[in-house]
């Protein structure tokens, strides 16, 4: 602290001295810029990509679904911005029911609305394993051929495992397929294209420190609410990876995942084998072989009971019919009033719960929702 | 601070600057000034009681349940650890730096002590060098002492087995303790930034117990800027934003990602907060 004697001094001494502390306070106050700027500029730099030999978008189709990575482990962000309220704290107290209809509607809210970190081990010889990172706790998808699907939640303390009825030794799904990764995700929906999206290449991309080309598919329908979707190829081995869904009218991506560092090298094989630990809930659960299950992303339309759709491509609605309308008071909060129900907002996907019980899903104007329920 | 205290405080720097004063010794005599001091012990003394408090309420009451990690002491008492540094990092942890770091100058200050120090022939930049080493290292021992009583609590009052990692893996004592020693360090390094605040501030003021709240202050602040997810953008770069990250060295096969972006950040914490107090500190007129 300067003195008040201070003042007695002359005005050039004074500026002096104004002049020696701001030098003196340069090479410090220089050190923090040069910190705060880079710690700015470095995440904002794109990464030169390296310049891939040029694909048609026809050519990098088959490049994928050529793509023979046998095995590889990778961490992966994936992010949400739907611009849905936090559901988090309805997840238990909505409407106090725990059956599985319920939790894997908080399962499929939790993932909407928040972003979650995780890492995938993919041996298509031994197995594959899903572990979703939270803070002090972690979610399992272990799937194998010997021991089938075990769904682990050290939250929870509970673990699924879901078996195979009947011995069906070679069983036509291989292991992996059982558990959702981002490659796998993208790899479906590259495999259900059909006429209603154009295909195009983007520009090449750097994912998980990998250059990538960048597959845009655009629905050709204007009425859905998805503007594109970009997938992220990996240029030598053609594994996808990573998945960004943009909204209408948005410039950042409403849903995306992708690796952020990935290893071709095989997993250990320890990772696969999952033995519920003491004091673990464990639920057994059979399944026909040869229907294929999906616990941790129900595609809505085929995983629900009684669901039924209209239209087609990618302005399908999801129509579940008449249920209990009391099971949706919980939502109120997150809900607005339109006539004749409540909808549930968000950029990518709306949903309409009709006063008479019915809910009505799809990626398409609140309008066409409620054109849809008359 | 106590008056008591001025007495120990003035022999420790009595005694050393008796000594040649290299900065080895000067170091070596900040940390025997450190660990002389009762309100170090008091610190760690209020630190030590979280564990103990846990086990032997969990001991008593003999329920499980509980937030994470508590309900899990009753199996195994190697949780006893894990669950007191969860309890402890949001506010306890950030309590005992910010009195040990926001003190750091400010305390020299309001002695009179500062004046007498910067005397000797140490530059004022090795001098809060010198500060901030005593700060970390008090980091370290505040981390451990929780970490390490935990144990050993949990060891006396329950049962010790196998313990069940996050990824639902079981692995045996000695790596169960190992990780646990890990998650010390790892504590002890995501305080580093907080610590590096504190000392800032402290070179602002003479009054050691502004410095000491306003650090306290800040590390709440940062956390609650944290839990608001409309201020996401920033959320990277929060100084608190990975202190619940050491659950990654639970996991099968531990994932170091976390450690690093948390060394990373921590480290640019300190070099931001540590050249704004050298500056401050270099600059200033000291007068007491």
């Amino acid at each position: 602290m300067r003195p008040w004697s201070d003042a007695d001094h002359s005005f050039t001494c004074d500026s002096e001295d104004m002049n020696t502390s701001v030098k003196r306070w340069v090479p410090f106050a220089s050190v923090p810029l040069v910190a705060v700027a880079a710690a700015i500029a470095i995440p904002l730099s794109t990464n030169a990509a390296q310049d891939l030999p040029e694909k048609t978008p026809e050519e990098l189709l088959t490049f994928v679904a050529q793509s023979d990575v046998r095995a590889f482990s990778g961490e992966f962000t994936q992010t949400s911005d739907l611009g849905l309220p936090d559901l988090s704290a309805l997840g238990g107290s909505g409407t106090g029911a725990t059956s599985d209809d319920s939790s894997i509607a908080a399962a499929i809210m939790e993932l909407a609305t928040a972003s979650h970190d995780g890492r995938v081990y993919v041996d298509a010889d031994n197995g594959a394993r899903l572990q979703v990172l939270d803070r002090l706790g972690e979610r399992d998808v272990i799937a194998t051929e010997d021991d089938g699907l075990w769904v682990y939640d050290s939250g929870e303390k509970s673990a699924i495992h879901i078996t195979a009825t009947g011995d069906v030794p070679d069983s036509p799904t291989l292991p992996p397929a059982d558990v959702p990764t981002p490659s796998s995700v993208a790899e479906d929906l590259l495999a259900s294209l059909d006429g209603t999206t154009t295909v195009a290449v983007g520009s090449t991309a750097t994912v998980a420190g990998r250059s990538a080309y960048e597959l845009l598919l655009t629905p050709r329908d204007d009425a859905s609410l998805v503007d594109s979707i970009t997938v992220s190829i990996d240029g030598e081995t053609g594994l996808p990876l990573g998945l960004a869904v943009t909204a209408d009218g948005s410039s950042s991506p409403a849903i995306s995942v992708a690796y952020t560092s990935i290893d071709f090298s095989t997993p250990d094989a320890d990772l696969f084998s999952f033995t519920p630990p003491s004091g673990v809930e464990v639920t057994e659960k059979t399944s026909p072989a040869n229907e294929h299950s999906d616990p941790a992303t129900p595609e809505p339309g085929t995983g629900l009971p009684g669901a039924t759709t209209s239209g087609s491509g990618w302005t399908t609605i999801v129509e579940l019919p008449a249920g209990d309308a009391s099971a949706f008071e919980g939502l109120d909060a997150v809900t607005t009033a339109v006539d004749g129900g409540r909808v549930l907002s968000s950029s990518l996907v709306n949903v309409l719960f009709t006063d008479d019980g019915r809910v009505l899903a799809g990626a398409v104007s609140i309008d066409a929702l409620e054109a849809a329920a008359r | 601070m106590s008056n008591a205290e001025v007495p120990a405080a003035d022999h420790g720097r009595a005694s050393s600057t008796a000594r040649p004063r290299g900065i080895g010794a000067l170091l070596l005599s900040e940390f025997a000034l450190l660990f002389r001091r009762r309100r170090t012990w008091a610190l760690l003394s209020a630190l030590a009681a979280i564990p103990v408090l846990l086990a032997v309420a969990v001991r008593l009451s003999g329920e499980g349940g509980g937030p994470s990690f508590v309900g899990e002491i009753a199996g195994n008492g190697l949780f006893t650890g894990f669950a007191a540094i969860t309890v402890a990092v949001p506010l306890f942890l950030p309590l005992t730096i910010g009195v040990v770091a926001g003190d750091s100058t400010a305390g020299e200050a309001s002695l009179g002590t500062l004046r007498y120090l910067l005397i000797t022939p140490v530059g004022r930049i090795r001098l809060l060098l010198v500060k901030f080493a005593a700060a970390a290292l008090f980091c370290l021992t505040a981390a451990l002492t929780v970490m390490v009583v935990g144990i050993l609590i949990g060891l006396a009052l329950f049962p010790v087995g196998p313990v069940t990692l996050l990824s639902g893996t079981q692995v045996p004592v000695i790596d169960a303790i190992a990780r646990a020693l890990l998650i010390a360090v790892y504590v002890a390094v995501s305080l580093l930034g907080l610590s590096a605040i504190g000392l800032f501030i402290s070179t602002l003021t003479d009054v050691p117990v502004g410095a000491m709240a306003a650090t306290v202050v800040l590390s709440i602040t940062s956390q609650i800027l944290g839990s608001l997810s409309q201020l996401s953008a920033i959320h990277p770069y929060l100084f608190t934003t990975h202190w619940f990250g050491f659950g990654d060295l639970l996991r099968d096969p531990i994932s170091w990602t976390s450690f690093g972006e948390n060394a990373l950040l921590q480290f640019g914490y300190v070099v931001v907060f540590g050249s704004l107090a050298m500056g401050r500190f270099v600059t200033r007129d000291i007068l007491s």
